[in-house]
């Protein structure tokens, strides 16, 4: 027995439209639920790259001469120097004694270590203190204004 | 909205003259009978490459090629842009079920023997999708510069390198240089990205378009009954495929929240291996059965035995419908079958030992 | 007058027979004596001639006959005036044995030439052909008598003229090794040791007390006594021994204490050779405690950012007038134990309070309990962040950078600890807020990262619910098709 036929139109077109509006309906939300992640995802982030294995250290008129800054290198901090003949150097800046982070002082014309004054030279050699090794050294490379800071081979 | 669908259709109507293709499309048929099941895993299969070249285009937006920036672009994805997380960990599911899919839907239908006159050319044309969906795989791994992946390409091209004759200039050929290299990388992005997807669309197409014109393929032992129910492919088989479709698309969202793809550590060449390497599922007996063989055998070398083995294997399963004549006359081939049981169990066999050892 | 010859005989044997000693048997002695050489003049008064040895007993030959050629017979072993190292070989002959040196009754150490072979000393002398030294250098050659005798050269109180006469000697020194000072005489007479022993105190140090005596090696070689890891246990040998330090009313317990503190652990369970041994602060030849005013600059060599901070300091000028010991004020000498937050502040525990109370010195009292506040705050608010990020981490979020700023809020906890020397609430909040401004971004790094983990998981029901009422009402639609299609193949099949 077809209830279809024994109970007339209306019910028939009820459960038709039902269905209807539940597909059209799911039909939209799927759309949208799939078109909005892709539309958020064509948006390019804040920030444009992350590179580790190269870093731009800014450019060559934010560091003075016979100064040094400390750059982010991935996770780890680096000391990016300018000596006072214009000389750019990079090395490590955690201190290879208890993993303070080195800076680098005018006054002394070393990097130097806050912690226990251990100090460097600007060739990265452990010269004065309890530090037993040198810091590691990066390479520095010019890309017309900006620095670039890289591992050395 | 009906009449202004119906406005366009005529408008390219009175152009391309699509109708009598529309008509035909409308006569296709489905038969249903109990194994009416495996039909579906073509679908699947289809949906699922239509999946990997939406989020491998949008994967391209984002990744650089190039030792120094690949590890780092894809964890920038990860991280940093929108529903990265999403698209990636999509890609690298869905190419797994992918050849899974594939398998399964290989399998069927050698099982069901569809690959009988008159289909040669659509089992052909599929075996060999299914050699490149591996290469698909194979390539597509090394893209991250992951220390699992740098390793397994070593591993793998070294195999390839065993191959009598060929295997040297093949290995320099796959690796662009002797070794694994930056170099390796951009080659397998172009493989990637330009050649397999273009060779295997056009072996798709012709694929899908004999599956069109020839209409899908009974089993056996119900074309010997005279009873025959159908269902039209438009719209109800397609409206069931979509369905399952969804379900899939479903469970990839899912994997992707709960198991995200990991991208490990960045490739270093001068790091020992770790301990411990092994391929992707879908290369695992292959690599376990080489392991088991021994190191020499008369004057050849174990492994170049093994490798021997499997491309025959892999050649007269391609050819089968060829050498299946049974099938070809409607007759029942428990030879076939048997080599079909024979290499399910193996393959499931080996790739359980090769993943609990 | 037969019993007169008889006892005249037996005397005259009697005579005889006690010049079967020594004297009798060294003939070489006698006559050189009788030729009146230096040698043999010092020779009595030495240690060997009193155990019976004779000349021949070093030089070899026959020293019981008084024919010259028979005694400095080379065939009979003479072996003449040794040179260079055959002089130290012909010492080992005896003193490397241990049954030689039972048999005279000897229970010393015979490990004194291996040993100066093994030394610094045992390197060449400027010819080549020999050692530096001999035993012969230190222990002299014909009068030597035992360490214990005060006219032995190597007696503690002529230790210092023995060593000084080459090592004072700077052109002599400069020719071996032109970076090594000659001065340490000077400076050890300015040293507490130096002045006792001057006074003629024996059980003071002297150079052999630190050196060793015949193992010298060294300061750099890890295996002398004064390689800066084995200087607390060379310099405890005496200042821990409680009974041998009475006499001198200072106590004996600063080894135990300095293995203890920072310094020691750092140095002898660590092996950071950067830190102090005894002689890092007490001066090495020189060696005394530091004056109350000096402390500062004295922990300054190596803490310069402290010492320059509290010499700065309105302590400096409170400390000096009070006669209070800098440094030693708050953290102890010997014993100096890590540092912690307890130490700041208006607590019991605190040193601050020892001085400063709500009503005296009111005003310090006010900054150190401010700072101690705001240490505290920087500490927590570090514990909390590190947490925030480790969860975000096993959400397996992606949480580097703000990881990274880690060790900028690290490097702020340690740089405030610094700070607290300049006794400066202003200073002070400044180095605190730059670490707080870091640990605010990180907690929102970390507040993004959880989000989004939270975020990923809602989206995802929520496209579940849309894609399972998507797939239901597709299949609902199919099924309704279907059976709309089978009415009318039916209605059809009835035409």
């Amino acid at each position: 027995m077809n209830s279809h036929m024994k109970d007339g139109q209306p019910v028939n077109e009820k459960k038709r439209d039902f269905l209807k509006i539940i597909l059209s309906g799911g039909v939209l939300a799927f759309i949208g639920a799939v078109v909005y992640p892709i539309l958020a995802y064509l948006i390019p982030p804040k920030e444009a790259e992350v590179v580790v294995s190269s870093v731009k250290a800014g450019k060559l008129n934010e560091i003075a001469k016979d100064s040094g800054k400390i750059i982010k290198f991935g996770t780890k901090p680096v000391i990016l120097i300018r000596t006072a003949n214009d000389e750019l150097r990079a090395f490590s800046a955690t201190c290879t004694h208890l993993d303070c982070t080195v800076q680098y002082r005018k006054d002394f014309g070393t990097i130097w270590c806050a912690c226990h004054n251990g100090k460097y030279d600007l060739n990265g050699r452990n010269i004065s203190g309890p530090p037993p090794r040198p810091l590691d050294e990066f390479r520095v490379t010019i890309q017309g204004d900006d620095i670039l800071i890289s591992k050395k081979a | 909205m009906k009449t202004l669908l119906k406005k366009i259709y005529d408008w390219v109507d009175e152009r391309v003259e699509i109708q009598g293709l529309v008509e035909y499309m409308g006569k296709k048929y489905v038969p249903v009978h109990p194994h009416s099941i495996w039909y579906y895993f073509g679908g699947v299969s289809l949906f699922l490459f239509i999946i990997q070249v939406v989020t491998g285009i949008l994967l391209l937006l984002y990744y650089k090629s190039g030792e120094e920036l690949a590890f780092e672009s894809i964890n920038f994805i990860m991280s940093k842009v929108q529903f990265g997380w999403l698209i990636r960990s999509i890609h690298s599911w869905t190419a797994n079920l992918f050849i899974l899919s594939a398998m399964i839907h290989m399998f069927s239908v050698y099982f069901e023997k569809a690959y009988r006159k008159p289909r040669e050319i659509t089992w052909v044309t599929g075996m060999l999708m299914f050699f490149l969906l591996l290469g698909f795989g194979f390539s597509g791994y090394l893209l991250p510069w992951n220390e699992l992946a740098f390793f397994a390409t070593k591993v793998g091209t070294d195999i390839a390198g065993v191959v009598p004759v060929i295997g040297k200039p093949l290995l320099i050929f796959l690796r662009s240089g002797e070794e694994v290299t930056g170099a390796t990388l951009s080659r397998f992005f172009g493989f990637h990205v330009a050649v397999l997807p273009g060779i295997f669309t056009v072996f798709l197409a012709i694929h899908l378009l004999l599956v069109q014109r020839q209409g899908m393929s009974e089993p056996l032992h119900i074309s010997s009954k005279s009873e025959r129910k159908t269902m039209p492919f438009f719209p109800n088989f397609i409206l069931r495929d979509l369905t399952l479709w969804l379900l899939v698309l479903n469970l990839l969202a899912i994997l992707a929240v709960f198991f995200p793809w990991e991208l490990g550590k960045k490739a270093d060449p001068f790091a020992p291996a770790p301990a411990g390497i092994k391929p992707e599922w879908y290369f695992l007996y292959m690599f376990q059965t080489l392991k088991y063989i021994p190191g020499k055998l008369w004057f050849l070398d174990g492994e170049v035995l093994g490798i021997l083995l499997f491309g025959i294997a892999g050649l007269l399963w391609t050819v089968v419908p060829f050498w299946d004549h049974k099938s070809a006359r409607g007759e029942q081939n428990r030879f076939v079958n048997y080599l079909g049981i024979f290499a399910v169990l193996y393959i499931i066999i080996f790739t359980i030992i090769g993943w609990l050892a | 007058m037969k019993i007169a010859s008889l006892v005249f005989i037996l005397t005259l044997l009697v005579m005889i027979v006690p010049c079967d000693n020594a004297a009798a048997q060294d003939k070489c002695l006698e006559c050189h004596q009788n030729s009146g050489d230096k040698p043999s003049e010092l020779f009595t008064h030495d240690v060997h001639y009193t155990k019976g040895i004779s000349c021949a007993g070093c030089h070899g030959g026959n020293s019981g006959t008084d024919d010259m050629e028979q005694a400095m017979d080379k065939k009979a072993g003479f072996i003449g005036v040794p040179k260079g190292d055959d002089i130290s070989k012909a010492c080992a002959v005896c003193h490397a044995s241990s049954e030689k040196m039972k048999s005279f009754g000897s229970s010393m150490p015979t490990n004194q030439w291996e040993n100066l072979q093994t030394s610094v000393h045992a390197k060449l002398t400027l010819g080549g052909k020999e050692h530096i030294a001999q035993c012969t250098t230190c222990h002299n050659a014909h009068g030597i008598v035992s360490v214990k005798n005060p006219s032995s050269p190597v007696y503690p109180l002529n230790v210092v003229k023995t060593c000084t006469r080459c090592h004072a000697n700077a052109a002599f020194m400069r020719s071996y090794n032109p970076s090594l000072s000659v001065d340490q005489l000077e400076k050890y007479r300015t040293s507490v040791h130096g002045m006792r022993n001057a006074k003629g105190d024996a059980k003071t140090a002297e150079c052999a007390s630190c050196h060793g005596s015949h193992e010298i090696r060294s300061a750099k070689d890890i295996k002398s006594k004064v390689y800066v890891s084995n200087i607390p246990g060379t310099c405890s040998t005496c200042h821990s021994n409680a009974d041998y330090m009475k006499a001198y009313k200072i106590p004996a317990d600063q080894y135990e204490k300095y293995s203890r503190s920072v310094h020691g652990i750092a140095l002898l369970q660590n092996h950071d050779l950067g830190a102090p041994a005894c002689n890092g602060c007490h001066g090495n030849h020189g060696a005394a405690p530091p004056g109350v005013e000096s402390i500062s600059k004295v922990c300054g060599t190596c803490h310069a950012l402290n010492a320059e901070l509290f010499s700065s300091s309105p302590h400096k000028k409170a400390f000096d007038e009070r006669h209070l010991p800098e440094c030693e004020t708050c953290h102890g000498n010997h014993e100096i134990i890590a540092a912690t937050d307890k130490l700041l502040g208006i607590t019991p525990e605190a040193v601050c309070s020892r001085c400063h109370g709500e009503r005296q010195n009111a005003k310090g009292y006010l900054v150190a309990k401010s700072m101690r506040g705001w240490i505290d705050s920087l500490d927590s608010e570090e514990q909390r962040v590190i947490s925030m990020v480790n969860d975000a981490e096993q959400k397996g979020m992606e949480i580097s950078e703000a990881k990274f700023k880690l060790k900028d809020v690290r490097q702020a906890r340690l740089q405030s600890r610094t700070m607290v020397h300049a006794f400066n609430e202003e200073k002070f909040i400044e180095v605190i807020g730059n670490g707080l401004k870091t640990t605010a971004f990180i907690a929102e790094e970390s507040n993004t990262a959880i989000h989004e983990y939270f975020f990923r998981r809602i989206g995802l029901v929520i496209s579940t619910f849309i894609l399972t009422i998507l797939a239901v009402s597709v299949y609902l639609y199919v099924r309704r098709l279907e059976r709309n299609q089978r009415r009318r193949d039916h209605e059809n099949s009835h035409i």
